[in-house]
């Protein structure tokens, strides 16, 4: 039982940056764009949000203060997201207004993400001469959290109420799009336009407004991604490769959760899981290299049975990959 | 038109931005065109000022760890010979693969007369560049193969690491308080074998009832896993933490949930100051000195090289890092030297029957009473591939 417990609390940690990676590229998507960067923005996320944090620390220590936890962590959001938007804006202006390759481009800011995060992250480094680690009270505000009597609750205390803050901004922010999507006229809007720009625009829908829109909340989204990363996963302490491919996967996770952000809850949390299996769940004769192998086995499996079920619902944006050039109509 | 010509230019941009981002990996062939001057004897000898020293390495050193340590070395044979940087050609971020030949190559184009390989996926590259340029010298860290591949310009090093995670274990047997250790291991193979083995000896050494449990990451890089697999470990009850994996993840989750950590390759303090109690290490300056002095006094280089601590404490090629007085239990510091002084004198040997231990296939091994199995005694390279009692493997 315990053994469970800990095993879907670490399938929730797990989880949680793959999710708001998928939720970036999926709001990305529906716009059309695909955009393959999430591994380079991730980046650019990481360390905005493990640089902004140690600026103003170094800055409130230089004074002679005492930095606040939370404003530390706020400044970490902002940023990271700032920073994950930035990236998806330079891809965003390649591919909406100069039309280039999306494929293309998507994969060069990974590259140039990667080596923004290593980087800046070395140069912080090499300033502070060994490693660029936050303060007690940063790093105690990417803690789990505690609300005083839920978190006490044994199971469920545990299981619903103990996390750090950022799984619920990400859990909210998945409710939230599925909401956006399905309830809104925006929503709608941006639907048509990653569906079919032409009709979009024939309707009055400003598909560059919208696509720039999408992908540039997105690149934020997964800019967040990327400061769990750093600040969650490795603890406020820069890491060399910190994001090491999960951006890569949370872009399989979009077609495990085939486009849908409630979907994704369930795809991360199932992920995450299958990712941290081996480690809780030991079932003797079975190699560890099949416990790894599981995730992709399952993306696989996922992907064979919506193709067979041929909904229209939960496939691919159509426009998606393909630029819209008005004068080509 | 205009615009096309206007992306292309700001995806060049894109590009030598991300490549001057990954890290200077382009000391390349600035002077390819000087090759190898006078290929020289061997017992020749060779002016210092015409020597030039090749790495190969698989990180770069901002991976804060076994890279970073390594060029450490590095720095200190150039001060201690007394060689300008010019006459050092590193090579950083090579991946164990046909970029590693690529790599090789260049550096005997650039004239190197003795070249380094620090990962131990390079061995296979390097054996074949070596038997195709038998003036050159390859040294390679924690390979196996020199001795028997019949080259005399091939040779191994490592350093007995295992004396250092003996030591470091020692300060984990004494904090523990659940008598369970926890191990984040990258690999099933002998060289992690060794050590977490040599760390859990460490450990037992001063505390009889201790056990350990070690899971693997399959990397040796990947700080989201090694992050999930000590929470794992954390979960199941250690309370002190040990790896053989590059990044500090395991420290930071250590601190996290109010456990214990004992690094490896780098002190961990600054970043996990609540956590970190000490660090086994290695100081690879004492080779890369020894061998670059052989090539120029046109001296043999040992085909395996594996140096401990030395009986007068002058060419330690390992070290713990300092302790962190704060968390230690009382009198670590103590007890290590004495066990330190024990190793040195030979009265201690780390791997003293009696042993029982399975390999990863499933083979027995034992150790009789009053015997000791001679790890890296005939070969640089570790062999002790073998789990001991007290120790399990999950997952």
């Amino acid at each position: 039982m315990n053994t469970l417990l800990d095993l879907a609390v670490a399938a929730v940690l797990a989880g949680t940056p793959l999710l708001l990676g998928t939720l970036g590229e999926i709001l990305t998507e529906k716009s059309g764009n695909i955009n393959l960067g999430v591994e380079g923005m991730m980046f650019m996320g990481a360390i905005a949000g493990l640089a902004a944090p140690y600026v103003y620390e170094q800055c409130v220590l230089g004074a002679g203060g005492r930095p606040l936890g939370w404003l530390g962590a706020v400044f970490a959001l902002i940023a990271s997201f700032l920073a994950g938007a930035l990236g998806a804006l330079i891809y965003g202006f390649l591919t909406i207004t100069l039309r280039a390759d999306q494929n293309v481009t998507g994969l060069t800011l990974t590259i140039f993400g990667t080596g923004v995060g290593n980087f800046f992250g070395e140069y912080l480094s090499g300033r502070a001469g060994g490693y660029v680690a936050l303060g007690d009270e940063v790093k105690a505000a990417f803690a789990g959290i505690s609300i005083p009597g839920l978190s006490q609750i044994p199971v469920v205390g545990r299981l619903f109420f103990r996390y750090n803050w950022v799984v619920y901004l990400a859990v909210a922010v998945a409710l939230a799009m599925h909401h956006f999507f399905k309830r809104t006229r925006a929503g709608l809007n941006l639907r048509a336009v990653g569906e079919d720009p032409a009709a979009a625009d024939a309707a009055g829908i400003d598909v560059a407004r919208y696509r720039y829109l999408a992908t540039v909340v997105g690149g934020g989204l997964c800019g967040i991604g990327g400061m769990y990363m750093s600040m969650v996963t490795t603890s406020c302490v820069w890491v060399h490769d910190c994001v090491s491919g999960y951006g890569w996967l949370a872009v399989a996770l979009v077609i495990f959760a085939a486009w849908n952000p409630a979907r994704a809850l369930l795809a991360a949390l199932v992920f995450g899981g299958l990712t941290v299996l081996r480690l809780y769940l030991h079932i003797p004769g079975i190699p560890m290299q099949i416990y790894d192998m599981l995730p992709y086995a399952v993306t696989v499996l996922v992907l064979i049975v919506t193709s067979i079920r041929q909904s229209r619902e939960n496939v691919q944006p159509k426009s998606c990959g393909v630029n819209y050039f008005r004068e080509e109509r | 038109m205009r615009r096309r010509v206007f992306s292309v230019l700001l995806s060049a941009v894109l590009m030598a931005t991300a490549l001057t981002g990954c890290g200077g990996s382009a000391d390349t062939a600035d002077d390819a065109q000087t090759a190898q001057e006078s290929p020289e004897k061997e017992g020749a000898g060779i002016a210092k000022e015409d020597l030039k020293v090749g790495f190969v390495h698989i990180g770069d050193p901002s991976d804060m760890g076994y890279t970073y340590n390594h060029d450490q070395g590095t720095q200190k044979m150039q001060e201690d010979l007394g060689l300008s940087d010019d006459q050092i050609i590193n090579k950083f971020n090579t991946p164990e693969d046909a970029q590693c030949d690529t790599a090789l190559r260049e550096l005997v184009d650039a004239g190197c007369q003795i070249i380094f390989g620090t990962s131990f996926g390079f061995e296979d590259y390097m054996l074949e560049v070596a038997r195709e340029y038998p003036d050159v010298q390859f040294c390679h860290a924690t390979g196996y193969q020199a001795a028997s591949s019949g080259l005399s310009n091939m040779h191994d090093y490592f350093t007995p690491i295992y004396q250092a995670r003996y030591l470091s274990g020692i300060a984990a047997g004494l904090k523990t308080e659940t008598d369970k250790l926890g191990y984040v291991a990258a690999f099933p193979y002998a060289e992690v074998i060794s050590g977490l083995t040599s760390f859990y000896l460490g450990a037992k050494s001063v505390n009889p009832d201790v056990t350990m449990e070690i899971q693997y990451t399959n990397a040796w890089n990947d700080p989201k896993k090694e992050s999930e697999v000590a929470q794992a470990l954390i979960d199941s009850g250690c309370d002190v933490l040990s790896q053989h994996s590059d990044s500090t993840a395991a420290a930071t989750t250590a601190e996290k949930n109010g456990a214990w950590h004992v690094g490896y390759n780098a002190d961990t303090i600054a970043a996990a100051p609540k956590a970190s109690l000490i660090s086994a290490c290695i100081d690879w300056s004492i080779y890369l000195t020894e061998a670059v002095q052989a090539v120029i006094d046109g001296e043999e280089i040992p085909a395996d090289w594996c140096q401990g601590l030395s009986e007068d404490g002058e060419t330690d090629t390992i070290y713990l890092s300092p302790l962190n007085e704060d968390i230690a239990a009382e009198g670590t510091q103590e007890a290590i030297d004495e066990a330190e002084e024990k190793i040195r004198s030979g009265e201690v040997q780390v791997f003293q029957g009696p042993l029982k231990g399975v390999s990863p296939e499933g083979e027995e091994f034992e150790v009789k009473e009053g015997e000791h199995f001679p790890e890296q005694e005939e070969a640089s390279a570790p062999t002790w591939s073998y789990i001991v009692d007290g120790c399990t493997v999950v997952g």
